[in-house]
């Protein structure tokens, strides 16, 4: 490319905001695994839960959101702002929108770190900050969105590297993502109800909570490994039409792969489908991504003997590799069925947290410092150091969990020869058999901290010797026609969108179109699909000459990244959502809480029991024959947020209510192994004195109502006047039972109100039901969810 | 058919991003043909199961497996008796079984004695060392609350059958009775349901 006129100007980087989010990164990371290692501590020393804001349930919020969000956040901004104002050849468009973004997610994580332990959450995993902290990151995103976008906009590259369309997606992607799950009533300032329930809240949880893991904790980290990697190994990287391949194929895929956080459950066996085979399809574009890393170092592999920033790049690449082959593995619906609810899943997240994210970011860093202070790494080999105590500390921490997961999940599914009883019907036997595992995860742990520790030592004291250097560069103005000039036709009415839409909607019809003219657009798809490739193989130069020019035009890019990360989301969740409440809940319906079970619920919430404690029976018989028969969809319908939960450290409660007398919970709650010898609970004294919220408990009430819950009406006086005296009966109750001494309005009378309920559902009279259905003749090629039609077509 | 790479060697492409480069080889077959097999899979087993009906909901298994169990039982039940259970509460074998269930099962509720009290204290379950009894005292009545419970949220039960399996049911009921005398007297509680 010559170009007529070429302006140079010099410009200087904007590398303070670098340093900053990294620092903030190291700093937040150590606190988020000090956390790890504790709570994991509590859970073999239950002592440990030394007080109401230091118990379990409130810290392992705290760890997640600190880790994922405060560590690795701050990582991927600092890695993002370095590599992208290098890669547009631009400083960042605003250090004022830069330095808003720096110091508004700091204060997001304080106000995390604060509102946590104090139990204000809603309760839904890595989603549980409360709504006016919600507002705050979704703000403070659009400002790091609009710094980016504005920076691409104003860049002296004219092509986008692929490490900027990872940026792209990610951004975009956990907007939407943030925005959708985060949607709530707020019923005070430090409370709301989200506006999802039972079903409906659980495949929007987990469209947010598995993209989360995509486009929070993968996409970015990809987009860094571009950049960092070939810079630190020297090497081209390895091939640019795999690059191609693995980011669409990546961002489409992801996003369907949802649902296999509830496989076996009361989910439409249609999404569980999707979410197993899309998980699977998943495996490959993110092996594509493993291998553009890996083999980048071709020609290089010298440098992991010498080079550490190389050394964590390949391990964490490698860690990526595993992890991405792990998790296809975990949602096949039969090797789920073990692993769900068990250490295994926690050993998997590890896997990609520490060695993947964790190990990424130490790469990054020690390649950064020194650049970023003008001087050299203070110690190589405190570095090297790191490497091998972190990794030594991941495979005992994955090692252990897979023996603690694989291992409990054996005894929880065990049944006896001839099928009909369970091998170890007390939950507690399997827990003390894993208790030396959950000892080695925390040796693996603190081994891994300890590695942070001493590169926050090296890197300090680099920082020391050197002194903040701004990069400067002459660089070309570009003019104006040469980015940017791609029209809306040529944009969108092309090859490669054509023939990637049209097979879509085929495949869709395939889907969701009745019996007959399923298969129809079955075989049409195969034959559309067959001229596609045909095209392709002659006029492939037209596809690749079209998306390199996609390159030269961000705006076209991120909206076609955004079509094709939106339509899993729309295709899983708008049946689901659209359908109404009678056609969900089959042959249940949940009763509604009241006022007293509902102010039960929140503490249960607060206090994160769903951490622990799962609500979901799901369809296998040992499940059922451990905690009875299996939870139906309408048995969760009034359930804002739902609580089927995602662990299983204690046993299921989805049928708990009514199975002990009050005071069972009453000793349980004061201390658990004065009941079950041998547990790992945390004793919960505080609720005992404390008193339940009276004051909102009606706004509450209200929010639920308008939620659609169907309570009568009433005022706040008929509220609180409903709890106390159901408090008032449960406390006389207790008495009967030699439990004297109990106040009606304190948390545990509630709390005991709200698990006597759990698993209460009414049986709604069939007329009622008929008439939910539409009846009139259906126009013949009315799409419809899969399961009906095949409830409708004869069986086999 | 600009930049077809050849089998010499890789295509370095030109453009250079702040000193990066790209490499533009082939994508690797075994990759491909692993996304294929993933992406027929997907076909393959969502064709055979809306569109040929093969394969089990979850639900329609776990309700044929549940209905072989409650069949077997039935048989096991049948041949139960009163006289049958008081034999097998003085079988050792059935009793230390049915002790080692209570003790891990039983224990918080009932107490390490039967007597509901530990160390004075009044445990959440009923004594099952006295002479009285809320659901009756023949053996087939206690196996019948222990199998099904009597879930209550005042002085309740839960169901033990799922969870324990019919015969740790019986064991643990010959253990119960191996602490009482066939023949001794049995009164109905006061607030007995059975009482009227």
């Amino acid at each position: 490319m010559t170009s007529t006129t070429t302006a140079k100007t010099t410009i200087e980087f904007d590398d303070r905001t670098v340093r900053r989010f990294m620092i903030a990164s190291i700093f937040w990371g150590i606190v988020g695994m000090l956390a790890g290692v504790f709570i994991a501590s509590q859970l073999n020393f239950h002592q440990l839960n030394l007080a109401s804001w230091l118990s379990f349930g409130r810290l392992r919020p705290l760890h997640t959101n600190a880790v994922i969000f405060a560590f690795v956040g701050n990582m991927m901004f600092a890695g993002i702002y370095y590599s992208t104002q290098r890669l547009c050849k631009a400083r960042t468009a605003s250090d004022l929108l830069s330095s808003i973004h720096f110091w508004g997610w700091q204060l997001i994580i304080v106000a995390a770190a604060i509102t946590l332990p104090l139990g204000l959450t809603r309760g839904q995993e890595y989603a549980e900050l409360i709504w006016p902290v919600n507002i705050a990151v979704a703000v403070i995103w659009v400002v790091f969105a609009v710094n980016f976008f504005w920076t691409l906009a104003r860049r002296n590259e004219p092509s986008l590297y692929v490490a900027l369309w990872f940026y792209i997606g990610t951004i975009i992607t956990v907007a939407m993502l943030y925005i959708v799950n985060h949607l709530s009533i707020p019923t005070s300032w430090t409370h709301s109800y989200t506006i999802f329930a039972g079903v409906q809240n659980g495949l929007v949880q987990w469209w947010y909570g598995h993209n989360a893991v995509a486009f929070f904790l993968t996409t970015p980290i990809l987009g860094i490994m571009y950049y960092f990697l070939p810079k630190a190994a020297e090497r081209p990287v390895y091939s640019y039409r795999l690059s191609i391949v693995h980011f669409w194929s990546l961002v489409f895929i992801y996003i369907w792969a949802g649902p296999h956080h509830l496989l076996n459950t009361a989910l439409p066996k249609w999404l569980q489908m999707l979410g197993t085979f899309f998980s699977l399809m998943l495996w490959v574009p993110s092996w594509g991504g493993m291998l553009n890393g890996l083999l980048t170092l071709r020609g290089a592999w010298d440098k992991l003997r010498t080079d550490p920033v190389v050394k964590f790049f390949i391990a964490a690449v490698t860690f990526y590799g595993m992890a991405t082959f792990e998790g296809p593995l975990l949602s096949i619906p039969a090797v789920n069925a073990l692993s769900h609810y068990s250490d295994w899943t926690i050993g998997h997240v590890h896997a990609g947290a520490m060695g993947w994210k964790g190990f990424m970011a130490a790469g990054m860093f020690y390649w950064l410092t020194p650049r970023l202070y003008g001087t050299k790494l203070h110690s190589t080999s405190w570095a090297n150091f790191h490497f091998w105590i972190g990794t030594v500390g991941i495979l005992v921490y994955v090692g252990s969990m897979w023996v603690s997961g694989i291992m409990q999940g054996l005894m929880l599914n065990a049944t006896t020869p001839d099928g009909t009883a369970l091998v170890y019907p007390n939950f507690i036997d399997t827990l003390t058999s894993i208790r030396a595992m959950m000892g080695f995860r925390i040796i693996g742990g603190s081994l891994y901290l300890a590695g942070m520790l001493l590169m926050a030592l090296n890197i300090w004291m680099t920082i020391r010797k050197g002194s903040p250097v701004n990069e400067t560069r002459e660089v070309a103005v570009i003019e104006r026609s040469q980015r940017d000039t791609m029209g809306l036709k040529e944009a969108f009415l092309n090859d490669p969108v054509a023939c990637t839409l049209g097979g879509m909607v085929l495949v869709l019809a395939w889907l969701f179109l009745p019996p007959g003219a399923d298969v129809v657009a079955l075989v049409c798809a195969g034959v559309f699909i067959f001229l596609v490739v045909r095209r392709f193989q002659k006029g492939h130069h037209i596809w690749s000459r079209w998306h390199d020019s996609l390159l030269h035009n961000w705006l076209p890019f991120t909206v076609l990244s955004f079509v094709a990360v939106v339509l899993g989301g729309l295709v899983q969740i708008i049946p689901t959502v659209m359908v109404s409440r009678a056609k969900n809940v089959e042959d249940r319906i949940q009763q509604p809480y009241t006022p007293l079970e509902l102010a039960g619920r929140d503490i249960y919430v607060s206090e994160g029991c769903y951490n622990c404690h799962s609500q979901m029976i799901r369809t296998m018989l040992p499940d059922v024959l451990r905690y009875g028969d299996y939870s139906r969809l309408g048995e969760s319908i009034y359930d804002h947020p739902y609580q089927w939960g995602s662990k299983r450290t204690g046993p299921d409660l989805a049928r708990e209510g009514g199975k002990y007398p009050h005071s069972w919970h009453y000793d349980h709650m004061k201390d658990p192994r004065a009941i079950s010898a041998g547990s790992n609970m945390p004793a919960y004294p505080h609720l005992f004195t404390a008193k339940f919220d009276q004051k909102t408990l009606w706004k509450k009430v209200a929010v639920m109502t308008r939620l659609g819950v169907p309570y009568p009406a009433m005022t706040a006086t008929e509220v609180k006047t409903a709890a106390i005296e159901q408090g008032i009966q449960i406390v006389k109750e207790l008495e009967g039972q030699g439990r004297v001494g109990t106040l009606p309005d304190t948390q545990i009378v509630a709390l005991i109100a709200y698990l006597q309920k759990l698993g209460k559902f009414d049986v709604p009279d069939l007329e009622g039901r008929l008439k939910g259905t539409p009846a009139g003749m259906p126009f013949p090629l009315r799409p419809g969810i899969p399961d009906e039609h095949r409830a409708a077509t004869p069986a086999k | 058919m600009t930049q077809k790479p050849s089998n010499n060697g890789p295509v370095l492409r030109e453009h250079v991003y702040d000193g990066i480069q790209e490499y533009d080889q082939k994508l690797p077959n075994w990759w491909l043909f692993t996304w294929y097999i993933t992406m027929a899979w997907f076909v393959i087993a969502w064709f055979a199961y809306y569109q040929l009906n093969l394969g089990e909901s979850g639900p329609e298994q776990v309700e044929r497996e549940l209905a072989a169990i409650k069949s077997s039982q039935l048989k096991a039940l049948e041949k139960l008796s009163d006289d049958k259970l008081w034999a097998m509460s003085q079988d050792e074998k059935v009793v230390a079984a049915g002790a080692a269930t209570f003790a891990t099962t039983c224990v918080a509720c009932h107490g390490p004695d039967l007597s509901a009290k530990i160390a004075g204290a009044k445990l959440p379950g009923l004594p099952l060392n006295d002479a009285e009894w809320k659901h009756g005292g023949a053996p087939l009545q206690i196996l019948n609350l222990v199998r099904k419970g009597a879930p209550d949220v005042t002085k309740g039960m839960p169901p033990w059958e799922g969870q324990l399996g019919l015969n740790r049911v019986v064991e643990v009921v010959a253990f119960i009775l191996s602490k009482h005398k066939q023949g001794e007297p049995v009164t109905l509680a006061t607030d007995s349901p059975l009482k009227k």
